[in-house]
């Protein structure tokens, strides 16, 4: 019924059998319907600003659109603070000025936004909802903007 | 007529059964009046500090489900009835909106992927649930369920314990709410829950839900959800309308904003 394409991708196809089944666990505060779940687009581009607030974290991103066209600011809903916080981000995991690959469930309907499934840093670290996929070349440590 | 009281004979014997009697009504009076030792945990009751340091470690650290494998050992659908399998079927993900950053109440409020910390007092178990702010008061003192409760998202619970198990009883319930993380699926205020809390192993806590509703299910449905520890985590803020860019639009439809911030 699902296969593990990233730990995100596991977790949220786990999610969505449970969800169906159970009723136990309920992603954030509505439901992934706007996204289109079985599709990933990656955007390269530069962060203008990284948002540490609830119900979710959003990273916005300066993509190129080519041919000298102004860049478009995509926006990427991320999960709570809370629940990254505890698992290796902060609010320094992501500056603006960072040239940064995102991977997304992209909205329907073509418009600018998506639902976060990871991101390579330009030190090569890839992170994920689940904290950091790969050993971290560098320490993300700063002040703790959240208890853990 | 009136018998000289004295120490000998027949009056020392009358004086040994007349104390001996009275001593057993006086047993059988302070045991009536103040439970008995075995009896203090499972009656609900106010209870002492030195009651409360003898229950089961609810209380050091706050917990969290576990996710992946072990988080739900037990897996069922809801048996709804009729008329509310046909709400779920005309439910559509798209078009009926999440609540907007409104609390799921209960039972949905403990499927939460945040941790939660459960506090023991003299009247109460006090459960705070980081998602969304959500504070359960779970009354231990005796009182009964309410026979005609407010409606509410998180109902009114009552609680005793049956040894190292918390036993709780909900009733009372908003009937807007979502039965399971599914919107589609919905309860009637009728919905009466019923909740055992337990350590599986020293950092590990289970909680068996038995959800009761005569009018939306054909039959009671039992989930099962493990927590785990964590020692040096603390319960952190949840304002949900900080920076909430889901939304439902006048017709009913979820959205999201993208609009930039500045």
């Amino acid at each position: 019924m699902f296969k593990p394409v990233s730990t995100t991708g596991w977790l949220t196809s786990a999610l969505a059998v449970t969800g169906l089944a159970c009723g136990s666990v309920a992603w954030g505060h509505h439901s992934f319907a706007m996204f289109d779940m079985q599709k990933e687009q990656s955007l390269t581009g530069t962060i203008k600003q990284f948002q540490w607030t609830n119900p979710h974290t959003w990273v916005w991103i300066d993509v190129p659109a080519g041919n000298g066209a102004p860049a478009k600011e995509w926006g990427i809903e991320g999960m709570s603070p809370n629940f990254l916080g505890r698992r290796g981000w902060t609010v320094h995991t992501l500056n603006p000025g960072d040239r940064v690959t995102i991977v997304i469930h992209p909205v329907k309907n073509g418009r600018m936004g998506g639902s976060f499934v990871r991101v390579t840093l330009a030190d090569g670290t890839v992170m994920n909802m689940m904290g950091s996929s790969t050993p971290p070349k560098r320490s993300h440590a700063a002040p703790a903007s959240r208890a853990h | 007529m009136s018998r000289p009281v004295n120490k000998s004979g027949l009056g020392r014997a009358w004086t040994r059964i007349g104390f001996a009697a009275f001593a057993t009504l006086a047993a059988l009076a302070v045991s009536a009046a103040e439970p008995q030792a075995t009896e203090v945990l499972r009656r609900p009751h106010v209870m002492s500090w030195s009651e409360l340091d003898k229950l089961p470690d609810f209380t050091t650290g706050i917990w969290e489900m576990s996710l992946g494998r072990g988080a739900l050992t037990q897996r069922s659908s809801p048996s709804l009835t009729p008329t509310y399998a046909a709400m779920l079927k005309a439910y559509k993900a798209e078009d009926t909106p999440d609540a907007n950053c409104l609390p799921p109440g209960m039972p949905v409020i403990m499927g939460q992927p945040y941790p939660m910390q459960i506090l023991f007092g003299p009247r109460e178990v006090t459960i705070d649930i980081e998602a969304y702010m959500q504070v359960r008061h779970i009354y231990t003192d005796g009182r009964p369920l309410p026979v005609d409760p407010d409606p509410t998202f998180n109902g009114t619970s009552i609680g005793h314990w049956e040894g190292q198990t918390l036993v709780v009883d909900t009733v009372g319930f908003e009937p807007d709410t979502p039965l399971s993380a599914n919107w589609g699926m919905h309860h009637s205020g009728k919905m009466r829950i019923v909740e055992h809390f337990r350590l599986t192993d020293p950092d590990t806590l289970q909680v068996v839900t038995d959800v009761n509703d005569p009018v939306a299910l054909t039959k009671p449905w039992t989930t099962t959800r493990v927590f785990e520890r964590h020692r040096d985590w603390t319960i952190a803020e949840y304002i949900c309308e900080q920076n909430n860019r889901n939304l439902v639009d006048q017709s009913g439809k979820a959205g999201i904003i993208l609009t930039p911030p500045k």
